[in-house]
């Protein structure tokens, strides 16, 4: 896995075209959009582990439902971190309330709140059943923040690279490449995470 | 059943008013702090008064709906309650629409020394400010009851509440501020409709998730 990230970054610097307007500090897309995909990807796992942790009432489901929680909160901050180095020196300002960023903000603060309920919120039982449902009601939410936040400020310019398919292989191709990178990437991280979020829940059974 | 759930609601609140009143004495506090911390020109107050006024509604409500749950939770008549044989999402649209009569009514008593303390002129159409706060009011409460469903059982629910409740509830809060700066400015309909549509998706949405979800959230 390191070899493929190195080898990810190695095709990114060497590998795509500079865009004039943009020079080096376009690159920083190649991560940084990977990383958002990563982050709702995990969120709707999230959603998909809680109407799956009310339908069967295992407890896996929300072992998997945690996992990708903190998963996508890490990418989550990957995005809120990249977003605004990469914003500097094209917008002039590193926050401009760009409604895919507003977006992933209010999301990142949800699941503050998430994580805030997981870990003072009192019995393991009952923590679990409203953990399901903050990421169920997260996820409902998506679309309406981001419509409403589109709206709100409709003279703001969506990311420069909105139409992926009129891109240029050059550019596409790792760009592709990267997605599916930081998708395995995920896979492994989720199913380690997983793996040991098990590990400690039995030893807590076992005290 | 609602209907009983519901009438429950109001007699107790009827019967004790402290939700209204510490709502109420709450949205006055914060009108005092507004006019004391606004002390710039008024055409600036006028066209900052909808976000003024929302933010005040946020305040409130996380006030109101914690109330409304937290006492539940003395000698502990919700385990009672859901004990009960009935269908429990009915117990979030009774909380939903006995918060948004509440907050509606806060709001009426509320708004006339809004308008005066910070001298901010009427909206031009009274009536169409009215009929869409109504909506708002319903849209903030869906979404307000059921994330106070959640916290209320939770350890320190009074500080998961406004966490958790902010972030979700913000595009009721820059759709409300949209449709009452249009309002105030006298904007035509057709301007901020898109809000409404917003307003209204919120609270089908959340309505139904609510409803849905409220069932296997209070399960014991």
């Amino acid at each position: 896995m390191a070899g493929l990230l190195l080898f990810n970054v190695w095709n990114i610097v060497t590998n795509t075209p500079m865009v004039p307007d943009q020079h080096w500090a376009q690159k920083i897309f190649y991560v940084h959009v990977p990383s958002a995909w990563v982050g709702f990807l995990s969120y709707l796992v999230v959603m998909i582990a809680g109407i799956m942790f009310f339908i069967k009432g295992d407890d896996k489901w929300d072992d998997v439902g945690l996992a990708a929680a903190e998963i996508g909160t890490l990418f989550m901050a990957l995005v809120l971190i990249t977003g605004p180095i990469w914003a500097t020196p094209i917008w002039g300002k590193p926050w401009i309330w760009e409604p895919r960023l507003t977006t992933t903000l209010i999301l990142f603060l949800i699941y503050i709140g998430y994580f805030m309920m997981r870990s003072f919120g009192g019995h393991i039982e009952r923590i679990r059943r409203y953990a399901a449902a903050v990421g169920i009601i997260a996820f409902v939410d998506v679309p309406i923040i981001f419509v409403s936040v589109q709206f709100w400020a409709p003279e703001i310019q969506s990311h420069p690279q909105v139409e992926m398919a009129q891109q240029p292989s050059g550019i596409l191709n790792p760009f592709l490449l990267s997605l599916g990178i930081f998708t395995i990437l995920y896979v492994l991280m989720m199913r380690y995470r997983i793996h040991v979020i098990r590990i400690i829940n039995k030893g807590v059974e076992n005290v | 059943m609602f209907f009983i759930l519901l009438k429950k609601e109001l007699y107790n609140e009827f019967r004790s008013r402290e939700l209204i009143l510490s709502m109420l004495v709450f949205g006055l506090s914060i009108i005092l702090a507004y006019a004391f911390t606004s002390d710039v020109s008024r055409v600036i107050v006028a066209n900052y008064a909808p976000g003024m006024f929302w933010a005040m509604i946020l305040f409130v409500t996380v006030l109101g709906v914690h109330r409304s749950f937290s006492y539940e939770k003395e000698m502990d008549a919700f385990s009672m309650l859901i004990a009960a044989p009935i269908d429990r999402g009915l117990i979030y649209l009774s909380k939903c629409i006995s918060g948004f009569i509440f907050l509606t009514v806060m709001e009426i008593i509320v708004v006339m020394p809004f308008f005066k303390f910070l001298l901010i002129d009427f909206p031009p159409n009274p009536l169409m400010a009215v009929g869409t706060a109504l909506l708002i009011n319903l849209a903030i409460m869906a979404v307000a009851s059921l994330i106070s469903g959640i916290a209320m059982r939770a350890r320190l629910s009074e500080v998961l509440l406004p966490v958790l409740m902010f972030p979700l509830v913000s595009p009721v809060i820059i759709a409300a501020t949209k449709i009452s700066g249009g309002i105030m400015a006298g904007d035509p309909y057709q301007l901020w409709q898109i809000w409404l549509l917003i307003i209204g998706s919120i609270i089908v949405i959340f309505g139904l998730v609510g409803y849905t979800l409220f069932d296997f959230i209070t399960e014991e």
